[in-house]
């Protein structure tokens, strides 16, 4: 027993000037990012970015060259055994058992994590029915598709109740609607076991539906870190576009307008802090002012905006990855 | 001991799944004999070439041994197959000792292999005049062989980084091994340099052991050498397979 292992510290992962050579190139630049408890952390970063050599060196697979890393408390070098035993993982990879029933892959691992006996068989159902896969129990994983050999793995990551929980790239690869599916059962996750999750994904919308908290990476350095709305600031305002029926005259009044410009198409720009709650008053004050409005857009910046500005990149680059997945589907027959 | 057992089960599971697989191995071995076996008696009429019996119940502990090789040599190595797609990955960040683990691992497979060996020596008593009595032993020669073979497999798959160095390793030892053990001809007959060879190999020991247990045929070396050096090898490499999987990363 570690001393005063059951005091939780306030982070669930702690890491520090973090570095990773693989020989002579560095995948990971010396990055230091702190998440809190209970929260869900994404690592948004297009591909080679650095994202899963991240995610190998915090569950203890990879050492890492310089720097420290620290998940549930428990130094992932010195102490890599006692953090296996409080970590799940969703690999990039599918890493399923193939040739076994969805039953005996859970059985499996659960045994692995010496679980065993009627609490395993209890937890392995309610966690296949909560993904949606009991009544598949018994087909053999090979007859899966994708979608539901994600399921299955996200299943099997919390038969052993972890303290942190980690999604490489969870719903690389699958379909518009198996996407939303598994973002659900996150969220789901989130609120019912206050579990902490790192997520890595370069799909933005993932990025922003899920997390608390985000922190984009690229060529192995964190280049932004926060709360999705505090890096959408970094690329500037929502903005409102008006057209009027009238003379175009800028709107002044109220203090949620941060500056207006009447456009050289007749159109008004008025800039806001967030154009949700503006559109509104918009309307109020044009009603005031007699004039109506004929028509009216609003821009609110993305994550991809973000990235485009830091980098002059955008982030989007699926085909290389989805091609991959693709030949390893096909190599792994 | 929980993930030992269960990765013995995995180890059984999976292969009671690939039945035309199982089909495909047991076919092989089954082609060797009848064929090769048949056609070759056919020229051997002197049964003193091969200590007094016909050359088909000479072969037969040959190919059960070969069999049990095979499949558990190919089994090991295959660990690198895992380390590629998934399973080890599961594996490593488990809190499981990775001792336990592989040795579960290795065990099963070699109870598989052996099972492959009882098959085929189930149906070789259809063709030759083995000794019934010998059957139980011999296949405990078969389980020492495949904890051998399918320990040195998991020490090789730790060191080859690349299903191309799998393929290399195949081409390379497998047939060698096979041809320098005395499963086709007799070691006796060779030259020196080819004896020199035969005996480092395991697998010598292993068809010289179940030849004595399931023929008259006199062994190239008593019984009880067979059965230490065997049982040896089947520990040292266990324990090495151990080892050097403990230390493995995914470097
Ligand atoms: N074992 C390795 N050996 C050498 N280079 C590697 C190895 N693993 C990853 N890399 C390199 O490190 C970089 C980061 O890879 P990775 O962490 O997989 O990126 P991501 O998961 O963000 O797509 C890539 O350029 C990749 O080629
Ligand atoms: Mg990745």
């Amino acid at each position: 027993m570690k001393k005063a292992s059951w005091v939780k510290a306030t982070y669930a992962i702690e890491v520090e000037n973090l570095v990773k050579r693989f020989g002579d190139f560095e995948a990971i630049k010396s990055i230091s990012f702190k998440v809190r408890r209970g929260e869900v952390f994404a690592f948004l970063g297009p591909n080679g970015a650095g994202k899963t050599t991240t995610v190998h060196i915090l569950t203890t697979l990879l050492k890492p060259t310089d720097g420290k890393a620290k998940v549930a408390g428990l130094d992932v070098v010195k102490e890599a055994k006692e953090v296996r035993k409080k970590i799940g993982i969703v690999f990039q990879e599918p890493s399923v058992d193939r040739d076994l029933t969805a039953y005996e892959n859970m059985l499996i691992h659960g045994g692995v994590y010496g679980l065993s006996g009627v609490k395993l068989r209890d937890k392995i159902e309610r966690l296949l029915r909560f993904v949606e896969l009991w009544d598949f129990k018994d087909r053999l994983v090979r007859h899966f598709s994708g979608g539901m050999q994600r399921r299955l793995e996200i299943a099997r990551s919390l038969l052993h109740e972890p303290e942190v929980l980690f999604l490489d790239e969870p719903t690389l690869g699958l379909d518009p609607q198996t996407r939303v599916h598994v973002w659900n059962y996150i969220k789901t996750i989130k609120e019912e076991h206050d579990m902490t999750v790192f997520l890595t994904t370069h799909y933005m919308e993932e990025a922003e539906k899920l997390a608390d908290k985000i922190a984009i990476i690229d060529h192995g350095k964190i280049i932004a870190e926060g709360r999705c709305d505090e890096l959408k600031k970094l690329v500037g305002s929502d903005v409102v576009y008006v057209r009027v029926d009238s003379n175009a005259e800028c709107f002044e009044e109220g203090d949620f307008i941060k500056s207006c410009k009447v456009l050289r198409d007749g159109r008004i720009r008025i800039d806001v802090e967030n154009a949700a709650e503006a559109l509104p008053k918009i309307f109020e004050i044009a009603r005031e002012k007699g004039v109506k409005i004929v028509e009216m857009t609003y821009h609110q910046p993305t994550l991809n905006d973000v990235f485009l500005h830091l980098t002059g990149r955008e982030i989007r680059d699926e085909g290389g990855e989805f091609f991959k997945t693709i030949v390893r589907s096909w190599m792994r027959r | 001991m929980r993930a030992f057992i269960i990765m013995v089960y995995r180890q059984i599971k999976r292969f009671s799944r690939a039945k035309s697989r199982v089909v495909g191995m047991v076919v092989n071995p089954l082609i060797w004999l009848i064929f090769f076996g048949v056609g070759w008696s056919g020229v051997f009429k002197d049964v003193r070439v091969f200590g007094g019996v016909n050359y088909l119940t000479y072969l037969a502990p040959g190919i059960f041994a070969m069999t049990i090789f095979n499949q558990s040599f190919i089994s090991g190595v295959s660990v690198i197959w895992d380390r590629e797609f998934g399973f080890l990955k599961e594996v490593l960040v488990a809190p499981a000792s990775r001792k336990e683990t592989i040795s579960g691992r290795i065990v099963g497979d070699s109870i598989v292999a052996t099972v492959q060996g009882a098959i085929i020596l189930f149906l070789t008593l259809l063709i030759t005049e083995v000794r019934i009595p010998g059957i139980l032993p011999t296949l405990g020669v078969g389980l020492l062989l495949a904890v051998a073979f399918s320990s040195f497999g998991v020490c090789l798959a730790t060191r080859i980084q690349s299903m191309e160095g799998f393929q290399m390793i195949m081409a390379v030892l497998m047939l060698p091994i096979i041809f320098l053990s005395g499963a086709i001809y007799p070691i006796n007959a060779m030259p020196w340099w080819m004896k020199l060879l035969a005996y480092i190999n395991p697998l010598t020991y292993a068809v010289d052991g179940a030849r004595s247990m399931l023929t008259d045929v006199d062994g190239v070396f008593p019984l009880s050498t067979d059965l230490s050096i065997l049982g040896f090898l089947a520990l040292a490499f266990l324990g090495i397979a151990m080892f050097a999987f403990e230390r493995s990363t995914l470097e």
